[in-house]
């Protein structure tokens, strides 16, 4: 979790940081692949929690995930149909349901904590 | 171990995925939509009829710099742009009628028959109408006429040759017979015009019998158009 959070931050200050650009007529497509990792993160988190991670299954959802999320937004593009409304809803939707059980289990283990410490 | 290079693993994607993001929200600045098609293609016909206009533009600049290029070496070779621009002037002036012409033609005078009608003949047949002069301008203008005038009135793109009961208003001006036509241009061609057996002008003179008498001149002077034109629905195109 702490690692996942310290990632984030480093990676938000070199974006901004270094000046890297692309056209951006990609943007569309970029901000669906980074909805579809940040699903990916929250549910590595949620596995951690649940000592469930898996470094395979995290790295490969990553990067698959990414590049269906950005190559079905072009293929909706070409198409003329809004075919990234499909990832934003089903990555959007986990990202919840992820963070949902993320904040359930952090609750738990808090609640758990302090039982434990009544006890002693 | 393990446990270590996962999260080596995770920070590292993490470190990815922010990066994306810090990239992504400097590039989208405003509100990025989601376009259809049709947008698309009204967008690409706008562009092309820019680019149209553009071109359209680029051809006037380059006979804008033609013309200036012609100014230029005007000025080179002693005049002034003045005297360009005067020339320009007179011969606008020529074209659009605003200005006395002489130089060789026809005069064609054109009056009632003298003759006796036939017993319950038409007296419209003896008569000059507006149609026969309208007809003759034409047959000049078709041998080549560069300038006609009917009784001192120029023949012009607006000129009207229209029936008045026994006279005759051209340019808003109404004459009585005979008709005095003055037409510049090569003297045979007109002549031929309007003395050919099978012109029109004979078939007024020989079977109608109208007085028509045709003359070829050295030096045919016709007047400028002697009133205003002023254009009342008329605008220049823009853009060309």
């Amino acid at each position: 979790m702490i690692f996942a959070i310290l990632g984030l931050l480093a990676g938000i200050f070199l974006g901004l940081k270094l000046n890297i650009t692309y056209p951006a007529k990609y943007a569309l497509y970029i901000s669906v692949a980074i909805l579809a990792s940040l699903d990916s993160v929250f549910g590595a988190a949620r596995s951690i929690l649940e000592d469930k991670f898996n470094t395979e299954i995290f790295v490969s959802g990553f990067f698959t995930n990414a590049i269906l999320a950005g190559f079905l937004a072009y293929i909706g593009d070409r198409l003329g149909v809004p075919l990234y409304y499909a990832a934003i809803f089903a990555f959007g939707g986990r990202l919840f349901q992820n963070f949902a059980s993320i904040r359930r289990h952090l609750l738990e283990r808090f609640r758990s904590r302090m039982a434990t410490k009544q006890d002693g | 171990m393990k446990i270590r290079l996962n999260k080596i693993i995770l920070l590292f994607l993490c470190v990815v995925l922010g990066f994306f993001i810090a990239t992504q929200t400097k590039i989208v600045q405003g509100d990025y939509s989601f376009v259809s098609l049709r947008t698309i293609i009204d967008l690409q016909n706008l562009i092309k009829k820019e680019e149209e206009e553009l071109s359209n533009i680029s051809e006037l600049i380059m006979s804008s710099k033609n013309r200036l290029l012609e100014y230029e070496t005007a000025i080179s070779e002693g005049g002034s742009i003045k005297d360009v621009l005067a020339k320009e002037h007179e011969q606008f002036k020529m074209t659009s009628g605003f200005v006395d012409l002489e130089g060789p033609g026809v005069i064609i005078w054109l009056s009632d028959s003298n003759r006796e009608l036939y017993e319950w003949e038409d007296p419209n047949n003896v008569i000059v109408h507006d149609l026969d002069v309208l007809i003759l301008v034409n047959d000049l203008k078709t041998a080549g006429a560069e300038a006609i005038s009917i009784n001192g009135q120029r023949i012009m793109g607006t000129s009207e040759i229209q029936c008045a009961g026994a006279t005759i208003t051209i340019n808003n001006h109404t004459y009585g017979q005979p008709y005095i036509i003055r037409a510049i241009g090569d003297p045979d061609t007109l002549g031929a015009a309007v003395k050919s057996p099978e012109s029109y002008a004979s078939l007024l003179k020989d079977v109608y019998g109208l007085g028509l008498d045709v003359e070829i001149y050295e030096n045919v002077k016709v007047p400028k158009f002697g009133s205003d034109i002023n254009w009342k629905y008329l605008t220049p195109k823009e853009g060309e």
